[in-house]
């Protein structure tokens, strides 16, 4: 026994006008960006200088590379809670594992990061352990394991370490860690566009289910997504490290929050499904705006937080597009 | 007896579909009025109707001779109209009482507060009216099938302490689930009820309706065909109203008889069991043939379905597909031996919502037209996907629009685009292709499915009612509790009638 439940046509003026204005909403992450840069280059015109953006993009070179990781498994219906604990934690094992790898460290951590991102996305699918519960206890493994490897002090990053030492140089004027971003975003950018696993990513975080009865692979994808989140976690660490010349366990503390506020920023369903990394790059860059826009006009260090929050809950207002992602949770 | 119910012009449809056409009917005081028709017939509309879920879109309901709007269901139960749901309702992590007065206001409540012993004393007094041992403070989820269905019935029989005026109790197919004890103590509780409310019935086992009803209505494709009081009609004269109104089956389009003799089968299944609704099933289907299969809700087709590709597991047997095992773990390896399955449920299981019709068609095989299987190529997969949209008749304004602003034939025609993108197909699965389309729609679809028949591929498919299995199987096989009861080849001509159809499925 079945009903029949067919849609009605004839909404097609209806249905083109609600499409045009979906691919508006599309642009408002960017409009928000353009407008808040555009706004506080009022109140301080040298931030648009090219050493004005440069400074800033350093800045914001470790936020933007954790927002573009987090995109991923919440592209795939997920959450990954534990990327500031793994940048901590790649910051302080550079300095602790160097005796051994010497000048190798840090690309063998950042290896290191990808195994166990990949190993957290394989407990996370294969137990069925909720993603939220999985990384929020990975986040406390890594932060108090950076705690204890450092004794909780902040230790300089050695001299010799290729890797931090380039990051922190430049190539023909531009920040190397400007480049360092840029890259991975392109690189994953390609991935995801070009081969079976965007495809299966996407079709994952709008169904779980309809993904699985097509075939797909949903253990592979999300091991590889969590992998991949906790490489770009990994570099950001890296670029952290390189800004201070130091590790420091501590140095993560509030990137958690920023990072999943950049995601949602740039307008990534949390649901899964819709976003990408364009999205993610202007949402992280926002975020980060807003975060020196708190500095510049004059917010007092200890009321930063407060006003940081509720500029950040009008952006998200403003950036998410509710018709595209449904129910909201 | 006057009508305590009664509908005056009913109609309802679902885009181009007419789900119910012109419907007058009415309910007596203490009558059990059956309700039968085939799958797509309307009675579920009609039913969600009565319950309050769904709105005429013209037409009348009067209740005891006052025209009423049911807004919901909510609204439909403290009218005293109460549904027992042929899927069930229950809310699974809460306790049996708070379930059976969820939709009701009761004494257990003061000012907003529970008071658990009093509720749990009123939820076992209704449990005990019918004879049900269980405790009112276990949860939903803690019980078998079979007991959530005495809790959905106690949770609906609790209406009739909730007005003064007889209930009227809607079941839509109750007795599909459940073994001949609990239909026993189902029907026990019915003539119980008979002489204080009015019950409307709905079963496919023709047996059950001769037995509890007073009176039986006949639906075909939303037309009320035949309104008989039960002692006038017999069993085949109930068979014979309810298929043999526009029943002279279609002449088979083309003849696949020609092809192919079954020298080796393609697939062989032996001796398969789930381990819960079908055992020691053999079927062979061979190659370019289509295999329908036919049965009431429960009798295994749709399960034989899901395990051949992996959606759930067979407990024993073997799956031989091209002469090499092919019993699937999952979906996934199901679909790289060749097996391709279109879900009955294709919202939660087929169609990607909120991705567009191209996207949707290439989300298995897209890499197949990709370069070296490795890299996307998306014009040419773009190419292939909307020549088979063409093929199948897909109307949509473009490959980019999304898939749920389609109706649901074109979108079913998607999901079944998306399997046909491949190369190397072997079996295609259907479970219930034309659930949800319009007569249009589904022609084309057939048309789509027998031309894949004739390039080889096998096609096992289960079909919505018997006509449906008539007009486009090869061999029909008649499921009943997970055994096929009988086994018809119509290549050579010769038809089983409808009524030896539905007297194999019941």
């Amino acid at each position: 026994m079945n009903t029949v439940n067919a849609t009605p046509a004839g909404d097609s003026l209806a249905s083109r006008l609600a499409g045009g204005a979906s691919r508006m909403r599309g642009l408002i992450p960017l409009l928000v960006l353009i407008v808040l840069v555009a706004g506080s280059s009022a109140f301080a015109p040298g931030m648009l200088s090219f050493s004005g953006l440069c400074n800033f993009l350093i800045d914001a070179a470790p936020l933007l590379i954790l927002v573009i990781g987090s995109t991923l498994p919440i592209l795939a219906g997920s959450i990954d809670l534990s990327v500031a604990g793994m940048a901590a934690l790649v910051g302080v094992l550079i300095v602790y594992l160097h005796p051994l790898f010497g000048a190798w460290t840090t690309p063998l951590v950042l290896c290191g990061a990808f195994l166990f991102g990949g190993l957290q996305g394989y407990v996370h699918a294969k137990l069925q352990l909720p993603s939220f519960i999985t990384t929020l206890a990975t986040l406390s493994i890594f932060t108090g394991l950076g705690l204890l490897l450092s004794n909780a002090t902040a230790l300089p990053i050695p001299d010799d370490d290729s890797l931090v030492g380039w990051i922190a140089g430049t190539t023909a004027q531009v920040p190397n860690s400007i480049i360092v971003v840029l890259g991975v975003a392109a690189i994953l950018a390609a991935l995801l566009r070009y081969t079976r696993l965007g495809r299966d990513l996407y079709a994952l975080g709008a169904g779980e289910r309809t993904a699985i009865m097509s075939g797909i692979d949903t253990l592979r994808v999300r091991c590889l997504v969590f992998a991949l989140s906790a490489l770009c976690a990994g570099i950001g660490g890296v670029l952290l490290s390189s800004i201070t010349g130091f590790s420091s366990p501590g140095i993560a503390g509030n990137l958690l929050l920023l990072s999943i506020v950049g995601v949602v920023l740039g307008g990534t369903a949390i649901s899964g499904g819709v976003g990408g990394l364009g999205a993610a790059l202007v949402g992280g860059a926002i975020t980060a705006w807003l975060r020196v826009i708190t500095v510049m006009i004059g917010v007092a260090p200890t009321t930063q937080n407060i006003v940081f929050g509720v500029m950040a809950l009008i952006a998200v207002l403003l950036t998410t597009d509710r018709a595209k992602i449904g129910i909201v949770k | 007896m006057s009508a305590i119910l009664e509908l005056k012009n009913i109609n309802k449809r679902f885009g181009r579909v007419v789900a119910l056409d012109n419907l007058n009917l009415q309910l007596k005081a203490g009558e059990v009025l059956g309700l039968v028709g085939q799958n797509g017939s309307g009675k579920s509309t009609l039913m969600k109707m009565l319950a309050g879920l769904q709105a005429p879109d013209s037409g009348e309901i009067l209740l005891r001779g006052e025209p009423v709007r049911l807004r919901s269901a909510a609204m439909a139960t403290s009218l005293g109209i109460g549904m027992v749901h042929q899927e069930q309702s229950l809310i699974p992590n809460l306790s049996v009482a708070e379930n059976i007065f969820i939709d009701k206001p009761n004494r257990a409540t003061r000012g907003g507060l529970y008071r658990w012993q009093a509720l749990y004393a009123a939820a076992r007094a209704q449990l005990d009216k019918i004879g049900v041992k269980l405790r009112p403070d276990a949860l939903i989820e803690e019980l078998s099938f079979a007991e959530r269905q005495q809790v959905e019935l106690a949770k609906v029989l609790a209406i009739e302490e909730l007005v003064d005026h007889p209930p009227i109790i809607l079941f839509d197919e109750p007795t599909s689930v459940l073994n001949p004890d609990e239909i026993k103590i189902l029907f026990r509780e019915i003539q119980r009820l008979r002489s204080r409310a009015s019950i409307v019935f709905i079963s496919h086992r023709l047996d059950e309706i001769l037995s509890i009803s007073d009176r039986v209505i006949v639906l075909t494709n939303g037309v009320k065909v035949a309104d008989e009081q039960v002692a006038t009609l017999d069993r085949d004269e109930l068979y014979r109203l309810m298929v043999g109104h526009e029943r002279s089956v279609k002449p088979r389009k083309t003849s696949t008889a020609t092809a192919l003799a079954p020298a080796a089968p393609r697939l062989k299944i032996r001796n398969l069991s789930d381990g819960n609704r079908f055992a020691n099933l053999n079927l062979d289907v061979a190659r370019g043939e289509i295999v329908g299969l036919v049965g009431v809700q429960g009798s295994g087709a749709e399960e034989l379905c899901r395990t051949l590709f992996g959606a759930q597991d067979a407990v024993s047997g073997e799956i031989v597909l091209d002469d090499a095992p092919a019993r699937a773990l999952s979906p996934r390896e199901a679909v790289s031996n060749g097996v391709a399955y279109l879900p009955s449920n294709r919202r939660l299981e087929g169609m990607l919502a909120g991705r567009s019709l191209i996207q949707n068609m290439v989300v298995t095989y897209g890499l197949e037209y990709g370069r070296s299987r490795l890299l996307v190529d998306y014009r040419a997969e773009a190419a292939a996907a909307q020549q088979w949209m063409s093929r199948l008749k897909v109307k949509a304004s473009s490959g980019k629009e999304r898939i749920e602003r389609l109706s649901g034939g074109n979108q079913q025609k998607v999901v079944l685009g998306k399997w046909l993108m491949s190369k190397q197909l072997k079996l295609l699965l259907l479970d219930h292709p034309s659930r949800g389309l319009d007569p249009g729609a589904r022609d084309d679809l057939f048309e789509a499915i027998r031309e894949q028949a004739r390039t080889g591929m096998s096609i096992l498919f289960v079909a919505d009612t018997s006509e449906e299995a008539l007009e486009l199987a090869d061999r029909l096989m008649v499921l009943k509790d997970g055994e096929i009861t009988a086994s018809y080849d119509l290549r050579h001509g010769v038809a089983p009638s409808q009524e030896d159809i539905v007297r194999a499925m019941v």
